[in-house]
């Protein structure tokens, strides 16, 4: 084994894991969807217990009021307007350079979802969004992927293990989606960090006890609620027969039509735009737009500029994100205005 | 006869006034006793608590999850759940 035997110690004589649960880890290649505040505190916890590679699925970059509770960030990220996966490839990697860490700047969608998932041991949930997290269900049943459903707002959270076709899918217990903006997010009714941690804590010692092969999962819902001080663990008893997914294996969320050339980001007052398959040059861009417009940052991974009352970043995967408004037109406008669709 | 009935997340919210009246606000999201006529299902309880269904996307009978038409027992604890969205 390549790992360091010292850095590992206090870990290894825990019984549950020891020397055999480490090697195991060492081995495990792990998938984390979404790296904001669940995210990073799943991401660096994974990372300092020595799984062997993670690959880190974000589309988002590193803003102010992010620090308050997304762990894996500081100042300097935000002033240079890192996307939030290099910037946690980059800490991590500090944290231990003996795990393969690699962020990938895109959002995962019904194009990308199986080749980014297949081959995964285990699938971390770090996403803001339904949608994705019943895209991820359905690529993780279709494929026997193991995955971890977490999500917090406010004060609460809930994480579910889903081991497919031996515990309830996320359909099975939730059988429909709510709607787009339906449900609170951590921008409309905001959040307290203390929450991010318990979850982000509960969903990787989840994740470590599937990997190492030891220790009890959570064969239901665990809800915690840091303000009423409620700590609850639920069954959810065996996977339904009628569930679409592990019962009848259609794949709803994986085969519908992708949409995803304009989306509107809930509660976050900015629309998603994807101007193309291919990578962009930005430098042309930038290049473009630099007479007429206020170019606010640029670095290899991304551009941003302001263009009428809205801040345009445009990240080299062919993204672009609009913010100040929810309007996907107007969003499609600017967009065409200054880059060109 | 009696259950006890748990709303979670944003449902906590929609505990009705009438026992809210009785329960000090810090309180709202603990457990609350509810009389339901002999034989209410699970959908007669969303009925009485005038709960929307389209917010409800889980229910817990005796920490098991249950569907509407489960007919309810004397002393069952319910749990009535949304998903958590955020991350």
């Amino acid at each position: 084994m390549t790992y360091e035997f010292e850095r590992y110690t206090r870990q290894t004589l825990f019984t549950g894991i020891g020397q055999i649960g480490q090697e195991r880890l060492a081995r495990a290649r792990v998938v984390l969807v979404g790296c904001g505040a669940d995210g990073s505190a799943i991401a660096d916890r994974l990372v300092r217990a020595g799984i062997g590679q993670l690959t880190i699925i974000d589309r988002d970059f590193v803003e102010l009021n992010n620090l308050q509770r997304q762990v894996l960030f500081d100042e300097d990220d935000v002033v240079a307007r890192l996307p939030k996966a290099v910037a946690a490839e980059r800490k991590l990697h500090r944290v231990n350079s003996t795990v393969t860490v690699q962020g990938v700047v895109t959002d995962l969608n019904q194009e990308n979802a199986e080749e980014m998932l297949s081959g995964a041991d285990l699938v971390m949930d770090g996403t803001d969004n339904f949608a994705t997290r019943y895209l991820i269900n359905d690529v993780c049943v279709k494929h026997g992927i193991a995955w971890i459903y977490c999500g917090v707002v406010a004060s609460y959270g809930m994480t579910m293990t889903i081991v497919p076709h031996q515990t309830p899918c996320l359909r099975c217990v939730f059988p429909e989606a709510p709607l787009p903006g339906s449900s609170p997010t951590c921008d409309t009714v905001g959040i307290v960090n203390p929450i991010v941690f318990t979850m982000a804590g509960i969903a990787v010692a989840e994740g470590i006890k599937y990997l190492v092969g030891s220790g009890e999962l959570n064969h239901g819902i665990i809800y915690v609620d840091v303000w009423h001080n409620t700590f609850d663990v639920l069954e959810s008893g065996v996977p339904r027969p009628d569930c679409p997914v592990c019962g009848q294996g259609r794949f709803e969320y994986l085969e519908m039509p992708y949409k995803g050339q304009i989306a509107s980001l809930c509660g976050r007052d900015a629309v998603q735009v994807r101007l193309s398959e291919q990578p962009l040059d930005l430098t042309s861009v930038a290049e473009r737009v630099r007479g007429s417009l206020q170019l606010v940052a640029s670095n290899e991974y991304l551009i941003c500029f302001r263009a009428s009352e809205c801040e345009v970043t445009l990240f080299r995967d062919g993204r672009a994100i609009i913010k100040g408004t929810d309007d996907p037109a107007l969003a499609r406008s600017l967009c065409c205005r200054y880059i060109g669709l | 006869m009696k259950v006890r009935v748990r709303l979670y997340a944003t449902l906590v919210d929609l505990v009705p006034p009438s026992i809210r009246a009785q329960t000090p606000e810090m309180r709202a999201a603990r457990p609350f006793e509810l009389e339901v006529p002999e034989g209410s299902t699970l959908a007669h309880l969303i009925e009485q608590l005038a709960l929307p269904r389209a917010e409800i996307k889980a229910i817990f009978v005796n920490g098991r999850v249950c569907p509407l038409d489960h007919l309810l027992q004397p002393g069952d604890e319910i749990g009535i759940f949304p998903p958590v969205g955020g991350g």
